[in-house]
């Protein structure tokens, strides 16, 4: 069924949840996230769902952490300041193997920043926010519709594979308001989380077969389980046996390895006889789709590798994108974060060279048309 | 101006904080995708409640657009000083700009055509000045040719809360009767 309205980035995100399954969110308003947590107050108590406004952004994280060990799809939103305060519970959710979705509408930074205006500048703390080595999924949505499809793809990503998925937009896309195309999913497209079955005596909570994702203890079944943020054994308990500590860490960052074709998306556009490659995310990869026509048209052969899945990042396809590239251009709108990862991944194989604007502006396609221009001169 | 998609259109709505712009850009998106165009709608403000520049941008189109955000206006509609500056680099000559005659002080001067209208003046004369967002949706509908005015009333008339629909209906009607005043001189 064709649903075509205007709606806006953020309200797009709220519908996303809903349609996945979300029936809990927990949050604390702040700029310019605040309109998923107006959407998600409105809309939950309609399909049974709770909404609580919490005290800060560590009880949101907290609470929405609590649900989901309560069996229910939950989610929170926030932006910049917040999400820094939501990094310990984000890690305490990655440790208990919780399913959870966290928004991150980027705003400028550092501290309080630029509320009302864009940025990318929590590329690397999306991925590296909380301490210790911790498996994370990051998803990078560059138009409203996409915001939708991501966000049901988020909840999906949780369930199965219990890790927390953080949706990572700036704030342009978030109160951008398109008319858009929403297509409800269908019901095989979405995903919950294995929940535990067979003998309840013989039931480890942290042990996994062969997909090393352990099935979860829905609370009334009779599972008896134990959750901790200390590094735990299969029963849960806390260990620090070398052995089990091993086993449990290399499982716990391998499952992503192992369901890596579930998770790796990209977006390429004219890339195959393009001279220079351009990677980014977000709006910026709508300026460069533009930027990337008015180049051709004027003889310059630009393409685009856009990471829609961010993190894990997608290096098997970044390196086959780059391949004989004269140059790769990586913009974004902070002072130099994607460019990392591109050249840690290309190791040489081919120049990369940022553009970086952090004054609060969009990156404009002219701005990357010329800088295309630049390396092919 | 440079055409990067198809029969695109770039509208913008500027001026202070408070005055109702986003909204008035809210309402023209919601009436351009009634009647089948895709619209990308977008907004600058800042963290104040009143006072600051705010604006609100449509870019219109046949389909999806790639980049949402304005490069190059073919309507700009400004109702502040404080907003004039905010549009240096986007106005051309063939720009159809409306200003609000008694708050901008100091046109641009690119725009070969410039409709200084008492926007606010009149939206003061019917009783509140915060409809001179509709009294200029109502100015713009007649000058631009971008739809038809009735279709732009109508909708408006669904979005406005009901308690002030019949101010913003006499606010928009008399936009347009500025606008035809304007346009015959």
């Amino acid at each position: 069924m064709s649903t075509l309205q205007n709606i806006q980035g953020n309200a797009a995100c709220a519908a996303g949840a809903i349609a996945a399954g979300c029936r809990f969110y927990a949050g604390y308003p702040i700029t310019p996230s605040s309109e998923i947590a107006e959407q998600m107050a409105a809309r939950l108590p309609k399909v049974g769902g709770t909404f609580i406004q919490m005290e800060d952004e560590l009880g949101s994280m907290a609470a929405t952490v609590g649900a989901s060990l309560g069996g229910v799809k939950a989610m929170t939103a926030t932006s910049g300041p917040g999400f820094s305060l939501k990094q310990e519970n984000l890690g305490y959710a990655a440790m208990t193997e919780t399913p959870c979705v966290i928004v991150n509408v980027m705003r400028g930074g550092p501290s309080t920043g630029l509320p009302t205006r864009p940025a990318q500048a929590d590329i690397m703390q999306a991925r590296w926010g909380t301490h210790g080595d911790h498996p994370i999924i990051v998803l990078a949505p560059h138009t409203v519709r996409e915001i939708f499809e991501e966000t049901i793809r988020a909840f999906n990503l949780a369930e199965a594979l219990r890790v927390p998925v953080v949706v990572l937009y700036d704030e342009t896309i978030g109160h951008l308001v398109e008319t858009v195309d929403l297509t409800p999913p269908q019901p095989e497209d979405i995903v919950t989380r294995t929940f535990a079955s067979g003998p309840a005596e013989d039931y480890l909570p942290y042990a996994a077969g062969e997909d090393m994702i352990p099935a979860f203890p829905r609370p009334g079944d009779g599972y008896r389980t134990h959750t901790t943020g200390l590094t735990h054994d299969e029963r849960g308990f806390p260990t620090q046996d070398p052995q089990k500590v091993d086993a449990f860490m290399k499982r716990l960052l391998g499952k992503l390895e192992r369901h890596a074709k579930m998770i790796e998306k990209t977006e390429s556009v004219e890339v195959d006889d393009a001279q220079v490659l351009i990677v980014t995310m977000g709006t910026p990869a709508r300026a460069a789709k533009t930027a990337i026509r008015q180049l051709r048209d004027e003889g310059i052969r630009a393409g685009l590798l856009r990471p829609v899945t961010l993190w894990p990042f997608p290096e098997a396809a970044l390196r086959a994108a780059a391949k004989g590239k004269r140059a790769v251009l990586v913009p974004e709108m902070n002072a130099g974060q994607l460019i990392l990862e591109v050249q840690r991944v290309l190791g040489g194989a081919a120049p990369v060279s940022g553009l970086n604007v952090f004054n609060g502006e969009p990156i404009a396609p002219q701005q990357i048309a010329q800088a295309v221009k630049e390396l092919v001169k | 101006m440079s055409k990067t998609e198809p029969l695109e259109m770039q509208i913008r709505f500027a001026g202070s904080g408070g005055q109702g712009l986003i909204l008035s850009a809210r309402i023209l998106a919601a009436a351009l995708a009634g009647e089948g165009r895709f619209v990308a709608q977008s907004q600058a403000y800042e963290p104040t409640s009143r006072g600051g520049l705010s604006r609100s941008d449509l870019v219109i189109s046949e389909r999806e657009v790639d980049y949402p955000l304005v490069t190059a206006l073919d309507v700009a509609v400004i109702l502040d000083q404080v907003a004039v500056p905010a549009c240096a680099g986007l106005l051309g000559r063939q720009t159809l700009t409306i200003i609000d005659a008694g708050k901008v002080t100091a046109p641009p001067e690119e725009p070969q055509t410039i409709h200084a209208l008492p926007i606010t003046e009149t939206a003061r004369a019917l009783g509140n000045p915060r409809v001179a967002n509709i009294t200029a949706l109502g100015a713009l509908a007649e000058l631009a040719g971008l739809i038809a005015p009735q279709t732009l009333r109508a909708r408006m008339l669904k979005l406005v809360p009901a308690r002030f629909r019949d101010i913003n209906a006499e606010a928009f009607d008399a936009g347009q009767a500025l606008a035809k005043a304007a346009e015959k001189v």
